[in-house]
């Protein structure tokens, strides 16, 4: 932990929580940079260690969109970085300058500031989210947010709080009292990618048995297919998730699901190859998009996304499908309909919040 | 032995055969043509004497002089005039100093040999005072990642891949690429790109694109570059270097991007259905990733503009529409 944070209350409650593992003071000397980075290090990230820090940045921001594409204006709560899990495609790999599982356990203090922001502008809706630089979910069962952010975004009536994972560690938020405004996420993908690409994370079952146990005790739920990816027999694979879904999950109570095709900046690429010989998600036809992001060629997107898009809508017709960070044209292609701008999709994804919540 | 007093040093003769000249620790010259050190040498004679250590066993190594003793010994010299410090008198750190200021006096270090610097600097210097004064000193951006690679060039790379770069034959971008490759498929890599004298940017291309087709065939990259395709396009005799180059390139890009490539051959085959002639042109944006095309007209006045576009509009410009969109 960085000198300093014994002071703050998270800090305390984690520490009891790993009573019997080692833990080290040190003078946070900024970004350590590839140099000086071990191989070791390189390839696990440090995913075996936690690094407790005094954040000192904003805790509440929005998804940095660009331009080029229509983003649908979420907002991030920073509540730590890094992952325990180990997705071959995940983004935060390019992140090894800044290794270990870091916790900004200052965030309780700062939330004031946050419901702040979120209080000085009652009639715009706050779509906030904790799973964008972490797994929402992952580390809850030592770290305990769900016992420390809920509450907040539960009382107030122009915000939702949206936790993302792909672990089953639902338990803190089962046993919380609140649920007003208070989505659960999981992400999801065709099994093939599931059982090769996102290691350490729990079974697409395991994740929809615990989001039908969430749905029961009264959550809303979404589901993000993001990244989709193309692989031999996709269109099978990622049917088989669909069927599982009709399975365990009933489709009313889903406020939102996006669908995302794997895009990564040109960067992450040697960092994969590195990482995860062996994975085939960099096959595909790949281009450099209006963002400096690589992404498949448009026509393949469109196929993706038209192809899920039918399937999702044959099993429930109204489930709050859309696209992040795609084109009008793209839209317009695979969804049939287009938002026009990100404003018009975060408008959207409003209206969506206030028929859930009211 | 005070260093600063070192050109007081008076030199003595020393027998070519007790001087070790394997590259040492000092060492910083690689990939370079001895030859008009020799000739030099033959024309007017050694000049500067080199600076020797010798160590308590006797042994005797070289601070500065590495190439003019190689030239020496390729002249079948006997001996030559040097100044000899004793082993006592400096440090090994003194000595790599000494040498990097005498060479960067004189002359511009290669990529190989820059990095052969900070090798030799590593276990003496801080590594942040390597990043913020010699990196500039050597003409190289200040931070980590680029002393990362240029440490891996030193340490990893083959002789080979380290004399394609020393000699600008390879980028050192590109082999910063190979890195991520076994020594055998660099190998057959290296020889394309000399066999082809392929320019840098065929170089990526060539590297991306074999390693990823390598990766999705399942085969090992030289099994791949043994296609016949490959080999035809290397031993066609029609084409020269940088068209065998092209062609290649071309070949792979295909291989790697097939859809990609099938719609930019449908989109040219529509163009060139229409009558447009040479001054006025259709383009589509990089991997048809915006969802506009582009005119261009070039035009003299108003009145040629007018003749232009209303030909243009003759033409069947409404059968143009993505390449991979059915016709309607």
């Amino acid at each position: 932990m960085d000198e300093g944070v014994q002071k703050y209350k998270s800090t305390k409650s984690i520490l009891l929580q790993l009573k019997d593992i080692p833990v080290r003071a040190e003078k946070d000397d900024g970004p350590e940079e590839v140099a000086c980075v071990s191989n070791e290090l390189k390839r696990d990230m440090g995913k075996d260690t936690m690094h407790l820090v005094s954040y000192q940045g904003e805790f509440l921001k929005p998804c940095p969109g660009t331009k080029e594409y229509i983003c649908c204006g979420y907002q991030i709560l920073n509540v730590g970085t890094n992952c325990p899990l180990d997705c071959s495609y995940c983004i935060l790999q390019t992140y090894f300058n800044r290794p270990n599982l870091r916790v900004h356990v200052n965030l309780e203090e700062q939330l004031g500031q946050v419901f702040q922001t979120i209080d000085s502008d009652p009639d715009k809706i706050f779509r906030v989210g904790t799973g964008e630089f972490t797994d929402s979910l992952a580390l809850d069962p030592i770290i305990r947010w769900s016992e420390t952010i809920l509450r907040g975004f539960s009382e107030r009536k122009n915000t939702v709080l949206e936790l993302k994972t792909k672990t089953a560690n639902t338990a803190g938020l089962l046993g919380s009292k609140y649920r007003d405004r208070i989505i659960v996420s999981w992400s999801l993908n065709s099994p093939f990618i599931s059982c090769r690409e996102e290691h350490g994370a729990v079974s697409l079952t395991r994740r929809l048995e615990c989001a039908r146990e969430c749905q029961s005790e009264g959550f809303t739920i979404g589901f993000h297919f993001d990244p989709i990816i193309q692989h031999s027999n996709w269109m099978d694979e990622y049917r088989k998730t669909v069927d599982l879904m009709d399975k365990y999950i009933e489709p009313e109570g889903i406020i939102w699901m996006s669908l995302g095709s794997f895009r990564f900046m040109p960067a992450l690429k040697p960092i994969i190859r590195r990482r995860h010989p062996e994975t085939s998600i960099l096959d595909g036809e790949f281009v450099l998009g209006l963002d400096g992001k690589m992404r498949y060629f448009k026509p393949i997107r469109m196929e993706l996304y038209a192809f899920l898009n039918e399937l999702l809508h044959q099993w429930h017709p109204d489930l709050g499908l859309y696209l992040c960070m795609e084109s009008n044209e793209v839209w317009q292609e695979s969804m049939g309909w287009r938002p026009e701008t990100s404003e018009g999709l975060g408008n959207y994804l409003d209206e969506r919040v206030r028929n859930f919540f009211g | 032995m005070d260093i600063d007093n070192i050109s007081e040093l008076i030199p003595q003769p020393v027998p070519l055969r007790d001087i070790d000249d394997s590259p040492g620790p000092c060492c910083m010259s690689f990939g370079f043509d001895l030859n008009p050190l020799i000739q030099s040498i033959e024309k007017v004679g050694l000049i500067n004497p080199p600076l020797l250590k010798r160590d308590n066993q006797g042994s005797i190594t070289i601070i500065i002089g590495y190439r003019r003793i190689k030239a020496l010994k390729s002249l079948k010299a006997d001996g030559a005039g040097c100044r000899i410090l004793s082993g006592d008198d400096i440090l090994p750190v003194e000595c790599l100093l000494l040498n990097l200021y005498d060479n960067l006096a004189v002359r511009k270090l290669n990529d190989v040999e820059k990095g052969m610097v900070l090798a030799r600097l590593i276990p003496w210097i801080k590594t942040l005072e390597i990043v913020e004064h010699y990196m500039p000193f050597l003409g190289l951006p200040s931070n980590r990642a680029t002393l990362s690679s240029y440490l891996k060039i030193e340490e990893e790379m083959e002789v080979r891949v380290r004399e394609s770069i020393a000699c600008g034959q390879l980028s050192l971008r590109n082999a910063i690429m190979l890195l991520d490759i076994d020594s055998i498929s660099r190998s057959s890599i290296i020889d394309l790109i000399s066999n082809l004298k392929l320019t840098v940017n065929q170089q990526r291309q060539l590297i991306e694109y074999t390693v990823d087709l390598s990766h999705i065939q399942g085969r090992p990259i030289p099994d791949f570059l043994d296609d016949q395709s490959i080999k035809e396009i290397n031993s066609d005799t029609r084409m020269n270097n940088p068209q065998k180059g092209r062609a290649l390139i071309r070949y792979l890009r295909m291989k790697r991007y097939p859809s990609v490539s099938k719609a930019e051959r449908k989109f040219k085959k529509m163009i060139s259905r229409l009558n447009l002639g040479k001054t006025v042109k259709i383009d589509h944006s990089p991997s048809f990733e915006s969802p506009y095309y582009r005119l261009e007209v070039l035009f003299k006045d108003g009145q040629s503009l007018r003749e232009k576009l209303e030909n243009f509009m003759r033409e069947d410009i409404d059968s143009l529409r993505d390449p991979w969109k059915k016709k309607k």
